[in-house]
């Protein structure tokens, strides 16, 4: 669903964000993208989704690649940003109409996951005021329901479990599960490790704009914690 | 107090301007676009220096020298009341930059002043690059003692004291007065708006009466001028009494006077600020949303209707945009109702505007479309804008869209009354209605093009895009190029046929605009 081949970019001024970074997210995957602060997680995370252009190598989503066929790219997928900078002159409602409409989700179909997704995630007393009122966690929530609405094949989160409450994390973590049973794919950032242990078939470790571990989460730990292996792999990295 | 006033007075004109950011940017690229705007800026001081020169030079020879300070002073004050009225409610209360500042250990005072001498630097600067010249001018051919300097420099540092407390005092009154009603940006829009058009007005007849008696002798002229002005502004007369009478009473009176109602406007104002800002910042919440029918649009229908919220949202955004179509439709109702010789001297473009009507119509709204920052205004949200199934040429139609429902409105009026005005023949009324037409669509476009090539998204204040922006700046050199150029035209090539000038003009600006169209097929990335 998501192949991503030697991908680099640098930034002006010089540092290099993501280096010959390449990995692959297959349908019915929910993959785990961990690193340090500035590993370069969302730099990557921002040229899959069209917000950076990179210097060199290839995004394919879907087999379509993101530089030629950007619309059609973007049309399959979803992207949940760390801090949900939503629209906040609209209100919740218009918020999730807007994404409807630009997604061109049939009426029926967006009523129903709009009652269905903001019950469920506790914010649907609250679509009629403005984004402006809201908190960070009720943005976050209704940034979640936006990106849901259209049932992405492709759903891109970064570091979606911070602001949330316990509940909305679990709900999330359901819908994340749901999607991929339904051959949808996740690509997710997370510094969370726990969540990322539990939740994901697959792993990347990215260290230094450099994709250092990948694979099977399962067989990734064998009888270790994520943890251990993660410190393991970066401080063997950083005495490289 | 000083402390926390120099230190939060800093760090917002480090904001200003991108001031910060050009010190520390590795970007080059922005660093030379920087570097362009600076130089920019140079040619405008020096336009402006030039321009106060001559027109001091001017009052020098026809013996009414003694007038320089007076109006150099009224002029400056007029300025910067009108500029600051914009901008000093969203300065001034700036909530999101105030919930930051309060919770750290400062007095409200020091919040209130460090925004208010953010104000004034800039102010400050502007006055002495009006009052600088004029006073060489006439140094150089008056040849006054040190006094005159001396004065001169201080009056000109305190300068815009007097007209920032005025305009403080109207947008406190404007944000004090909204933040009561449930739709606090209408209210203030409006409020704003009106406050704009009462100014213009005011100042537009005084200078109507200046050209109206320029056929008077010097002498009873320069009298009655001094009259006008120390009926209009004293504080300009007292400056002009203290530079070239050397009255020290007169310039202690300014300073006494400037300070203290700016110490009185502090003093009040701390007593309100608090509840203020917390009104403004209040929104209110229902909580008991029930689903209605919703309406399925286009992609491009949804894209207007959010840049309209989006507009309709910012008060500060609408006021300094919508004064171009709001000074379109003044402009047709002068025409209207006076004779175009009163409208023309009021102006203080004698024979112009009777040849240019057609052209200055368009003009006005091509100086600040909304489209000029209306990529800036996305700010941190443009990430959506990016990351959605949308194209460019969706993003720029929507924008130009926007903008043209807005000019729409006034258009219509600004038509209808010049039609009732003149009712023009044929190739008059296809001029007044074609000419503005193409400039409206073409300043929708260039704002854009321009706001593309400059884009500014990271931003605290709106203040910073709509008031501050290189592009903002820029559109409004562009449209007044676009004006300037034929009406020299009109006015300098004797027998020129009117008609074909317009006809040029409407030529070139649909051929600019199509040529901007060509590259829609761009990815977005600003970043």
């Amino acid at each position: 669903m998501l192949e991503i081949k030697n991908l680099t970019k640098t930034y002006k001024g010089g540092k290099t964000a993501v280096d010959n970074l390449s990995l692959t997210v297959q349908a019915g995957d929910i993959y785990g993208f961990i690193g340090q602060n500035g590993a370069g997680k969302t730099t990557a995370i921002k040229a899959v989704v069209g917000i950076h252009d990179y210097d060199q190598g290839e995004i394919l989503v879907d087999g379509k690649n993101v530089h030629t066929q950007p619309l059609a790219c973007k049309k399959i997928m979803a992207y949940i940003p760390d801090n949900p900078d939503i629209y906040e002159y609209l209100t919740g409602i218009q918020y999730l109409n807007f994404i409807a409409d630009i997604y061109q989700v049939s009426r029926s179909d967006r009523e129903a996951r709009i009652r269905q997704e903001a019950g469920a995630f506790g914010i649907y007393s609250a679509l009629g005021d403005l984004v402006s009122t809201y908190s960070h966690g009720m943005r976050q929530k209704l940034a979640i329901i936006g990106a849901l609405l259209h049932e992405p094949k492709l759903l891109i989160l970064d570091e979606p479990f911070v602001g949330l409450d316990p509940e909305a994390a679990l709900i999330l973590k359901e819908r994340m599960r749901a999607l991929c049973e339904k051959g949808s794919a996740i690509f997710f950032s997370t510094h969370v490790l726990e969540v990322a242990e539990k939740l994901c078939n697959r792993i990347a470790v990215i260290s230094r704009g450099k994709l250092i571990v990948e694979g099977d989460t399962k067989e990734l730990t064998g009888d270790k914690s994520l943890e251990d292996v993660f410190m393991e792999v970066i401080h063997h990295d950083e005495t490289d | 107090m000083m402390r926390q006033i120099r230190l939060l007075t800093i760090v917002s004109l480090q904001g200003m301007f991108g001031l910060n950011e050009i010190r520390h940017t590795k970007d080059r690229g922005k660093k030379v676009r920087y570097c362009l705007m600076g130089f920019l800026w140079l040619m405008l001081i020096v336009l402006l220096a030039g321009y106060v020169g001559v027109m001091s030079m001017g009052l020098v020879m026809t013996g009414m020298g003694r007038l320089v300070p007076a109006v150099l002073a009224m002029s400056v004050s007029l300025v910067v009341l009108f500029f600051t009225i914009l901008k000093a409610g969203p300065v001034l209360f700036d909530w999101k930059a105030y919930e930051k500042q309060i919770v750290m250990p400062v007095n409200v005072r020091a919040i209130i002043v460090s925004r208010f001498l953010t104000m004034y630097i800039t102010n400050m600067l502007l006055g002495l690059l009006v009052l600088l010249p004029g006073m060489t001018v006439y140094g150089v051919m008056e040849r006054p003692g040190i006094l005159f300097y001396l004065y001169g420099i201080a009056a000109g540092i305190f300068l815009p004291l007097l007209p920032l407390t005025a305009a403080s005092v109207l947008g406190a009154s404007i944000a004090g007065i909204s933040s009561r009603w449930r739709y606090k940006n209408l209210v203030s829009i409006v409020l704003t708006m009106v406050l704009v058009c009462a100014i213009m007005a005011g100042s537009m007849g005084m200078s109507g009466m200046e050209e109206s008696e320029l056929n008077a002798m010097v002498q009873q002229m320069a009298e009655l001028m001094e009259g006008q002005i120390y009926r209009a502004y004293p504080p300009a007369v007292w400056i002009t009494d203290a530079m070239i009478l050397g009255e020290p009473v007169k310039l202690l009176l300014f300073l006494a006077v400037s300070i203290g109602i700016f110490i009185l406007f502090l003093e009040i104002l701390s007593r309100f600020y608090v509840n203020i800002c917390m009104l403004l910042s209040a929104r209110e919440t229902k909580g008991d949303y029930r689903m209605k029918e919703l309406r399925e649009k286009s992609v491009l229908g949804t894209m207007v209707e959010r840049e309209l919220r989006h507009y309709f949202s910012s008060s500060i955004y609408v006021v300094n945009t919508m004064m171009g179509e709001l000074l379109m439709v003044l402009l047709a109702g002068a025409v209207l109702f006076m004779d175009m010789e009163t409208v023309e001297a009021m102006l203080g473009l004698p024979g112009v505007v009777g040849k240019a009507l057609p052209i200055l119509m368009g003009f006005l709204p091509v100086m600040m479309p909304l489209t000029a920052c209306s990529i800036s205004m996305e700010g941190k949200q443009w990430w959506m804008l990016q990351t959605m199934p949308v194209t460019r040429k969706d993003m720029i139609r929507s924008k130009v869209a926007a903008q043209l429902l807005v000019a729409l409105p006034f258009y219509l009026v600004s038509e209808i009354l010049l039609f009732l005005a003149l009712r023009p023949g044929w190739a008059e009324g296809v001029s007044l209605l074609a000419v503005p037409a193409v400039y409206i669509i073409f300043g929708a476009r260039a704002g854009l093009a321009v706001n593309e090539l400059m884009p500014l998204l990271d931003w605290e204040s709106e203040v910073r895009v709509v008031k501050q922006s290189a592009s903002t700046m820029v559109t409004m050199l562009v449209g007044m190029a676009t004006a300037i150029v034929p009406i020299v035209v009109l006015v300098a090539v004797p027998g020129i046929s009117v008609y074909g000038v317009y006809l040029v003009t409407v030529v070139l600006l649909s051929a600019a605009t199509f040529a901007m169209n060509l590259g829609n097929g761009k990815r977005m990335h600003y970043v």
